[in-house]
């Protein structure tokens, strides 16, 4: 890989590598500073991969593995089990902007593995047997993380929501 | 698509980098391309100069070796001499003791 190829690379996937980092921690500065690392790692090993395909996957796997080793190692950061979340206010006037924060205030708050599922479900679009590769945990394991996560999350969230659309969720799954 | 799930990708959905990021890391990435060779060669040369002391000490273990060899051949050597020039001595006295001993009768 040439320095040009790196550039390239870098200039196609910053905005996932940032993005995953965002939002396991819901923090700007600490997204930075992880998705520069994660650049800078693959600038270093940049002569032992092959493929885009390669790349992506590699990118992926060293952001999240990253994340969850920050998200251990950040003792000020205490995470809170999501059973234990505050309440959602009702503020129903700003309903979409809301529920977006709280729903990244939520999956911020997941315990690091958990989170990191999620994040690659919804945020990378990912399907759970690629989530199973790059997290190296089993396919039943991803799913019970997900299933879990999604349902606490979905239960807090049918608090905000109005009336009618509580319902919608609910009856879903 | 279940809406709840629409929620979660919209919450999640992905975001640009602050401005200038891509050339903060490729600064960072001049820097450590900057600073790879000169630990390449730092690195070279440690290992060279471990090779050098390992073999030099190996020499001179080895050179020890054989002096302390050499030292003990000559003490030997030495032994060897002295005990040889006494039991000279020894005969030459023995000599002089028979030659006394067949003059004696007449």
């Amino acid at each position: 890989m040439t320095q040009a190829d790196f550039e390239s690379i870098l200039r196609a996937h910053q905005a996932m590598v940032y993005s995953i980092a965002y939002h396991f921690f819901r923090n700007g500065a600490v997204a930075e500073e992880i998705a520069q690392d994660v650049f800078l790692q693959l600038y270093q090993t940049r002569q032992t991969l092959a493929s885009p395909a390669h790349v992506v996957a590699w990118l992926r796997r060293t952001t999240t593995h990253r994340c969850i080793d920050a998200a251990r190692h950040r003792s000020r950061r205490k995470e809170v089990p999501l059973d234990e979340l505050p309440d959602v206010p009702d503020t129903r006037s700003e309903r979409d902007l809301l529920l977006s924060e709280t729903l990244q205030k939520m999956v911020a708050s997941l315990p690091a593995k958990p989170r990191a599922v999620v994040i690659l479900r919804y945020s990378e679009d990912m399907d759970v047997e690629d989530i199973s590769r790059v997290l190296e945990m089993p396919v039943r394991t991803v799913w019970t993380h997900l299933r879990r996560a999604v349902a606490l999350m979905r239960d807090k969230a049918s608090r905000f929501v109005p009336v009618s659309e509580a319902r919608r969720h609910a009856s879903i799954r | 698509m279940p809406p709840f799930d629409n929620d979660l990708r919209e919450a999640l959905r992905r975001r640009e980098p602050p401005p200038g990021f891509a050339e903060r890391v490729l600064a960072r990435a001049g820097n450590l391309g900057r600073h790879e060779r000169p630990a390449f060669t730092w690195r070279w040369a440690a290992a060279a100069a471990a090779v050098i002391l390992a073999g030099g000490s190996l020499l001179y273990e080895r050179h020890l070796q054989r002096v302390a060899g050499e030292r003990a051949r000559e003490q030997t050597m030495l032994a060897l001499r002295l005990t040889g020039s006494k039991l000279h001595d020894v005969r030459q006295h023995l000599f002089e003791l028979q030659r006394r001993t067949i003059e004696l009768p007449e």
